[in-house]
Formats: structure tokens, C-alpha cells, sequence
């Protein structure tokens, strides 16, 4: 069933955003990330334009992300003041990237800053996910688990305004995740993410917080710099399409569910080899578009 | 609908034959005037109708014309391996949409003055360029404009596709793309006969949003702000409702 999406100016069949809703869902609850940064290249694969895919997808990304922070904060999962120091870098960053996304806009750059973010971040991500996971399989057949440090300590943590978390057990700068926070922010906004794939290793490795909390605080986090984004996006450049949104946050919320309940059941490491490969095909396939002569170097843009 | 709409023109035939022989004028109808882009919209095909007075070997060329405005041409390079937008070129008044029909080629209709003068063919469009810039290889620019139209399917030529019976009727169809543009179109008949105007008519198509289609886009415009505020609130209930609905499950 084709359905006229109002902001996007185009039909799209509703059963097959539905379907990438749902299949972005369940990866989405299986690993823990992977909504955004999958979401909006596939939006653009479906011939979205680049703008409406990064501020719709930034709109459904709040549903999953409320639902997420539910169970953990059930669970004693998530660490609020931690959240809420990263949300208030997050907002500002977000704020300043919707900023950034309309100058390109107005400067016709808009849509290879968006792929090439993509190309560089999903092949950093995709790479370092598919080595983490390949090592770990190999050392698990190998029957060697060694379990690292916990954190260490290095010059980040010398910094000032030092406070305690006591949920995280940690006593560092307040600079440090309200800085983390700023940069995710920036890229959430340019690229129609949650940021989670950057947050939650910045969390485990520059912050030291306990693995058990990170998926919890960065999901609470990633609900008001989406929220944030699409506010910003939608009162800027009007480029939220709720209709897009909808569905794809419909079949997200389900996915999320059904796939937590099955995290027991795959193993991890094979999830995330999975995860990554399909992550490097995506950024792939955006570098081959960006590189590779075009069918037509000239193109038109009908202002409406 | 198809039989319904054959008999339509038979029955208008019929009646109007004599008044159109009479008077040396086209009388023309569309299959439909309003064309509303709601939640369904995959584009629309209007059938454009009527009859002539016409003797043997007259011409119809029919001209359909959106609504004019900024396009504008943009020239990709090679930086650094990729391939960036790198100039780009605005043209003013230029048609969103553009459909050109005729019975036969348009070159054997009327000869290349004759085209230019009356603005019929894709290169005789009286575009121009924003004023007070210059461009070099501007045939280039005005090339790749009437490509990426063309492509776009928001230009057309349809040569070969006005049908004429008995030198009185004839019919032809219109296809609006699903991204067409909103606005009036303008529909122009003309009636030709060994390259000479003997009558035109003209008549128009409104093309709309309608429904909940038009009032999302419209709150999208005029209240952004709140627009974006119910967007989040929506995700957030969504969200929330979720986790109640499976927790209990």
C-alpha cells in the first residue's frame, strides 16, 4: 500500500518502511544500538531526500529510546545524573548542528556532508566492531576470556569541576561527558542519529562507567537530543515528516521488544559480527555513490 | 470509467459538431479539472477531449504548462576523488511541469521559425537566466536543464500522441508524476492547418494538496515549532504505551 508522505513530496510503500522499522527495531533491541545510523542511509537508499531522512529518523528515534529507558530504569540500569550531564552537552551540540545542517542546506552541500559523515563514521564503527567481535569469537574458541581493567586513569581525569557520580562510581570533570555530550550532539543533528554507536564506547572508555549502566544512560540521553533535533529541525528547516516518522516508529518500538527478548538466545559476538558486516555494505555502498562518475554530473533542484 | 468517459466525448461529438463547424473553433474538455494530492497519490492521468472543425491533414498540438519558478542547475566535479556540487546556475521562470503533444512530429508541423516564435518545443521555452550573472558555456547549462527536466518525468514530449478521428475529434492523455508541483497548470490547444493557427482554446487544471496530506504539510509550514513539539510528543506516547502493552504480555 503506497502512501503520499506530505513533507517528503513523494509516495513510498508504507509495508516497506514498516518493515525497516521493525528490522531496525530488533537489531536495535538485540545489540543495544543501531537505529539511526542504519535508518537514515536506508531512508536515502529508498530515494528520501537526505534532509527529511536525517530530521524524520531523528523523530522516530525517540519512541524506541523511551521504551528503552523504561525497562533499564526498572532494572536500576541508568545512571540520571550521569544523563542528564550528557543530555545538557547534548542539547547545545544538537542545537548547534541543526545550525550547521541548515547553512549547508543553503550552501547546496547538504547531502554529501551527510553521506561522506556516514562513509567515515560507519566505516570507523563497522571496522572496529567487526575486529572486537572477531576476537572474541577467536579467544572464546580458544577458551581465553581475560577481562580488562576496569578503568584507567589518564589526563581527562585531571580536568576541573570535579564531581561524584555515585551511581557510576566515578569522581570526574563534569567538562568531560558535557564535551562528549557537544559532539554527539553536533552529529546527531547532521546525521539523524542517537549517537548511542559513539556515546556508549566514550562511556565505557573515556568516562570508565560500568558496562551494565551504559546502555541505560545513553538511551536517556538520546531521547532529549532527538527530541531536541526534531524540534529544532522541524521549526527550522521544516523538513520532519511525521508521516515517514510514524511508521517507521511503529515498527521500531515492536522490533525493540521482541528482539530484547531473544538476547539470551544469539550470542552477542555473532550479533555484532552480523551488525557490522551489514554496516560496512552500507558504507560502502554510499562511498561507491560518492566516488563513481555520476550518470549525469549536472542535476536540478526545483525550489517548491 | 474508461467506456463512460467514450461515451462522454461521443455524446459531446454529436452534439457539438455543428457549432464547432460552424464557428471555426475547438471545443475541449479534461477528464478532470481538480487534481487533489492526498494520502493515496501516485500521480494522475487526465484525458484531454474535445473537437475541432478540422479538414484533412490539420494538426493539434496541445501545451500544458505548470506553474513557473526558480530551478536551479547544479555541476558536480571531482575534489579529492568525490564527486561535490561545485557550481551550479539559477533559472527563473521556468516551467515545474511541461507536457508538449502532437499528432505527429512537430519538426513536420511547423518549421523551426515558426516554433520559436509561438514557444513550442523544449528549447523555444523563454527561460531565463537570474539576471546579473554570467555563464560561460550557458548551451551546456540549458542542455543538462531540459536532461534532467526530461528525466525527472516533470517535462515531457509526447510526439504521436494526440489521436484525431475524422477530422473532428481528438483526444490525448496527460500524466501528472507523483512529484508534481502544486498549482495551476495551464492546458493551450492549437489547431493547425499547413502550418497556420486557425483556432486555439485554452483552459486550466488546479492541482492541490488535499486532505491530511495538505493539512500536515500546512501545520508543518505555518506552525513549525508546535508541529515538531507534536511530533516528539507522539514518539514519546508511542514509546511509553509500548512498554506498558508488552510488559503485561
Amino acid at each position: 500500500m503506497y502512501i503520499y508522505l506530505p513533507i517528503a513530496e513523494q509516495p513510498i510503500h508504507s509495508l516497506a518502511i514498516l518493515g525497516v522499522g521493525t528490522f531496525l527495531g530488533l537489531i536495535m533491541g538485540l545489540v543495544g544500538v543501531g537505529g539511526g545510523f542504519l535508518l537514515t542511509p536506508i531512508m536515502m537508499f529508498l530515494g528520501i531526500p537526505p534532509p527529511v531522512a536525517v530530521a524524520s529518523v531523528a523523530n522516530q528515534l525517540v519512541a524506541p529510546s523511551v521504551s528503552g529507558v523504561l525497562s533499564h530504569w526498572k532494572r536500576g540500569n541508568v545512571d540520571f545524573k550521569m544523563g542528564t550531564v550528557l543530555l545538557l552537552g547534548g542539547v547545545v551540540g544538537s542545537s548547534i548542528g541543526v545550525v550547521i545542517f541548515n547553512f549547508l542546506g543553503k550552501i547546496g552541500q547538504l547531502d554529501l556532508v551527510i553521506k561522506s559523515s556516514y562513509v567515515v563514521f560507519l566505516t570507523l564503527i563497522g571496522s572496529l566492531m567487526l575486529s572486537e567481535s572477531l576476537n572474541l569469537i577467536l579467544r572464546k574458541r580458544k577458551g581465553k576470556v581475560s577481562r580488562g581493567k576496569l578503568h584507567q586513569h589518564n589526563w581527562l581525569h585531571g580536568l576541573p569541576f570535579k564531581t561524584r557520580f555515585r551511581k557510576s562510581k566515578l569522581y570526574i570533570s563534569v567538562l568531560l561527558p558535557i564535551f562528549i555530550g557537544i559532539i554527539v550532539g553536533i552529529l546527531a543533528a547532521l546525521m539523524g542519529i542517537g549517537g548511542g554507536f559513539i556515546i556508549v564506547p566514550a562511556m565505557i572508555y573515556l568516562l570508565g562507567m560500568p558496562t551494565s549502566l551504559v546502555v541505560g544512560t545513553s538511551l536517556f540521553q538520546i531521547i532529549f537530543v532527538a527530541a531536541n533535533t526534531t524540534i529544532l529541525q522541524a521549526s527550522q528547516n521544516q523538513t520532519v515528516d511525521i508521516v515517514l516518522a510514524s511508521i517507521l516508529l511503529l515498527g521500531s518500538v515492536v522490533g525493540v521488544q521482541v528482539g530484547s527478548r531473544f538476547t539470551n538466545i544469539l550470542k552477542g559476538e555473532y550479533l555484532r559480527l552480523i551488525l557490522s558486516t551489514l554496516i560496512i555494505l552500507v558504507s560502502l555502498k554510499l562511498l561507491t555513490d560518492l566516488i563513481t562518475i555520476p550518470s549525469d554530473i549536472f542535476s536540478v533542484i526545483i525550489s517548491r | 470509467m474508461k467506456f463512460l468517459t467514450s461515451l462522454h466525448i461521443l455524446v459531446l461529438a454529436f452534439i457539438i459538431s455543428h457549432d464547432v463547424k460552424a464557428q471555426n473553433q475547438i471545443v475541449a474538455d479534461l477528464s478532470q479539472e481538480n487534481v487533489k494530492i492526498t494520502t493515496n497519490f501516485l500521480g494522475a492521468k487526465i484525458l484531454l477531449f474535445g473537437a475541432y472543425d478540422g479538414q484533412k491533414g490539420d494538426d493539434i498540438i496541445v501545451v500544458v504548462t505548470g506553474p513557473k519558478g526558480l530551478v536551479t542547475v547544479q555541476k558536480k566535479e571531482k575534489v579529492f576523488g568525490i564527486w561535490v556540487n561545485t557550481k551550479s546556475v539559477n533559472y527563473i521562470n521556468t516551467p515545474k511541469y511541461l507536457n508538449i503533444s502532437s499528432n505527429r512530429d512537430i519538426n513536420k508541423i511547423l518549421n523551426q521559425k515558426t516554433q520559436k516564435i509561438s514557444e513550442i518545443g523544449l528549447n523555444n521555452l523563454k527561460i531565463r537566466l537570474q539576471p546579473g550573472k554570467k555563464v560561460q558555456k550557458e548551451k551546456e547549462w540549458r542542455e543538462a536543464l531540459t536532461r534532467n527536466m526530461l528525466k525527472s518525468k516533470l517535462w515531457r514530449l509526447n510526439e504521436n500522441s494526440v489521436s484525431l478521428n475524422k477530422n473532428a475529434l481528438f483526444r490525448s492523455y496527460l500524466n501528472l508524476p507523483s512529484n508534481v508541483i502544486t498549482g495551476q497548470f495551464e492546458v493551450k490547444i492549437l489547431h493547425y492547418r499547413k502550418s497556420k493557427l486557425i483556432s486555439k482554446e485554452l483552459s486550466t487544471i488546479n492541482v492541490s494538496k488535499s486532505g491530511v496530506s495538505a493539512e500536515i504539510y500546512n501545520i508543518a509550514q505555518n506552525y513549525s515549532t508546535l508541529y515538531g513539539i507534536f511530533a516528539v510528543i507522539l514518539a514519546v506516547l508511542v514509546g511509553w504505551g509500548t512498554n506498558l502493552i508488552f510488559r503485561k504480555v
